[in-house]
């Protein structure tokens, strides 16, 4: 081996190393203190409009039934720990879901942002996924852009009469990977690459997380489609409660 | 079951001032992310080890493990930064492939060594708040910084009920586990599918017998808790203030630079 091929072989090394160490937290969250400071306040300012809307969407809802506030608690602690447990991965890497496509889904992009911070942020303290000062731009991809996709997908879908499961697919599948876009956006925004600029930035960081990423948005669409069809067949009248099924639709 | 929230209830910094820890962390961690200097970057990541480990009493096995989690993300994301792909070699390394170079420059290789150092000391401003402070007494602080009530109570009651789900999805769990429900990958995504299914449901009645539970005690849209009031000392605060104006110096003097 030349002197070259070692220290490729080393760095190889090292590098599965600390991939078999530590556990890779698939969802794609931006880690504390990668963006610069501009960043993080830029981010945090555009989702301000949406969590407004959310938060006022929260607040009517409260006023209207105050049974709603323990609904909407436990829908968030639903997304906090299906986002937390792990998945059934090929590779054997430990990976999440992201829930947000079943949020969206199952609650509406309104309601979803809000929650969504709320639980970007325990999940941050708690676990160490995200961090304080990327929550702006986390909440961004996962709570705001992923969630308004899979939401208008969704009902695109249905319109055109599309199958529900499909649909269902398609939406949790699509948000997801939207979600990975915006965050490779997010980051070559800050980190233009210095041949070619923020666009060839923005490829690398898509090559870069594509290898984890979209199997991991194939395996949410799958396990989101196969937890609608156990909430159809056993939650009913749960689903009826937070309007997901039509009185009709719901036997 | 959620392991840093475990170790926050053991850290010997647990009752200390709520809001000073909130301060300290965050301020070290803005100050750490404008500057973007070296200096001050090794010198929160010195701090904040030897708070949390050593004042707070952490095990330093759980610590050096919970700053690996966010290693892959870096790993990856700096390497995407690292590498370029150019028909001219650049200053670094270069390999050749074909026509192209795969490519660095050593600019960028500072970038990402600078950028490894701030994310890390970042990383620990995170892990003194969580690991020393428990989320109710963060709600705390958050309350007293005039959050909406709705917020906070809202955060509340999904901090509460985590735990709740968590200990319903691992019975459940442990329940397929010993029924071969994780036999192969189709009964494992179908076991995933139906514990989830379950958890739903299971949760949405937990929050009706809660909210039954709730009304019959009177409940008016906030849960009135009593929180204890901690003074924070004179010596701690004189310490936190001389700390951060050294952070405050320094990342003046990189924005001047």
């Amino acid at each position: 081996m030349t002197k070259k091929e070692k220290i490729l072989l080393k760095a190889s090394i090292a590098l599965a190393a600390v991939f078999a160490v530590a556990p890779a937290s698939n969802a794609m969250h931006i880690m504390e203190g990668y963006l610069p400071a501009g960043y993080c306040v830029a981010w945090g300012v555009i989702c301000l409009p949406f969590l407004i809307a959310g938060f006022v969407s929260l607040k009517n809802k409260v006023r209207e039934n105050r049974r709603n506030m323990t609904l909407i608690a436990m829908a968030g602690a639903f997304i906090f720990v299906i986002s937390s447990l792990k998945i059934p991965s090929v590779t054997g890497s430990c990976s999440h879901m992201t829930g947000t496509g079943l949020g969206a889904i199952l609650l509406g992009p309104a309601a979803v942002s809000i929650l969504g911070i709320i639980v970007l942020l325990f999940q941050a303290v708690l676990l160490a996924h995200g961090g304080l000062t990327t929550l702006g731009a986390n909440t961004f991809s996962m709570a705001v852009a992923g969630p308004f996709v899979s939401f208008g997908l969704y009902h695109l879908c249905r319109k055109l009469k599309v199958n529900r499961r499909v649909s269902v697919f398609l939406a949790a599948f699509l948000g997801d990977l939207f979600t990975y876009c915006v965050t490779s956006i997010q980051l070559a925004l800050a980190y233009p690459s210095e041949a070619g600029g923020v666009g060839a930035s923005a490829l690398k960081f898509l090559g870069v997380f594509a290898p984890t990423q979209l199997p991991l948005a194939v395996i949410e669409g799958i396990l989101t489609v196969v937890i609608v069809i156990g909430l159809e067949t056993y939650a009913g009248p749960e689903l009826k409660s937070i309007g997901f099924l039509r009185k009709k639709e719901a036997k | 079951m959620i392991l840093i929230d475990k170790l926050c209830y053991q850290s010997k910094l647990r009752y200390v001032n709520a809001t000073e820890k909130f301060v300290y962390a965050v301020l070290s961690l803005v100050f750490c992310i404008v500057s973007r200097s070296a200096a001050a970057a090794v010198l929160v990541f010195l701090a904040n080890g030897i708070l949390t480990v050593g004042k707070g009493k952490i095990p330093l096995s759980h610590y050096i493990k919970l700053l690996l989690v966010p290693a892959a993300f870096l790993l990856l994301g700096t390497a995407a930064m690292l590498i370029d792909l150019s028909r001219a070699p650049m200053d670094a390394f270069a390999f050749r492939i074909g026509e192209w170079y795969l490519t660095g420059s050593t600019a960028s290789l500072t970038r990402v060594c600078r950028l490894w150092i701030t994310a890390l000391s970042a990383v620990t401003c995170l892990y003194f708040l969580s690991l020393n402070t428990t989320m109710t007494d963060i709600l705390e602080v958050l309350r007293k910084m005039r959050l909406p009530t709705l917020l906070i109570e809202l955060m509340m009651l999904i901090y509460r009920f985590i735990f709740l789900l968590l200990e319903t999805a691992s019975a459940i769990m442990t329940a397929q586990e010993s029924r071969l429900g994780n036999r192969d990958y189709r009964t494992k995504v179908r076991s995933f599918g139906a514990m989830a299914s379950a958890l739903f449901v299971q949760s949405m009645r937990r929050s009706d017998a809660l909210y039954d539970a709730l009304e019959s005690r009177c409940y008016d849209g906030t849960i009135r808790v009593l929180s204890q009031e901690r003074p924070a000392k004179k010596k701690e605060i004189v310490g936190i203030a001389l700390f951060e104006s050294l952070l405050l110096l320094i990342t003046i003097w990189s924005i001047i630079e």
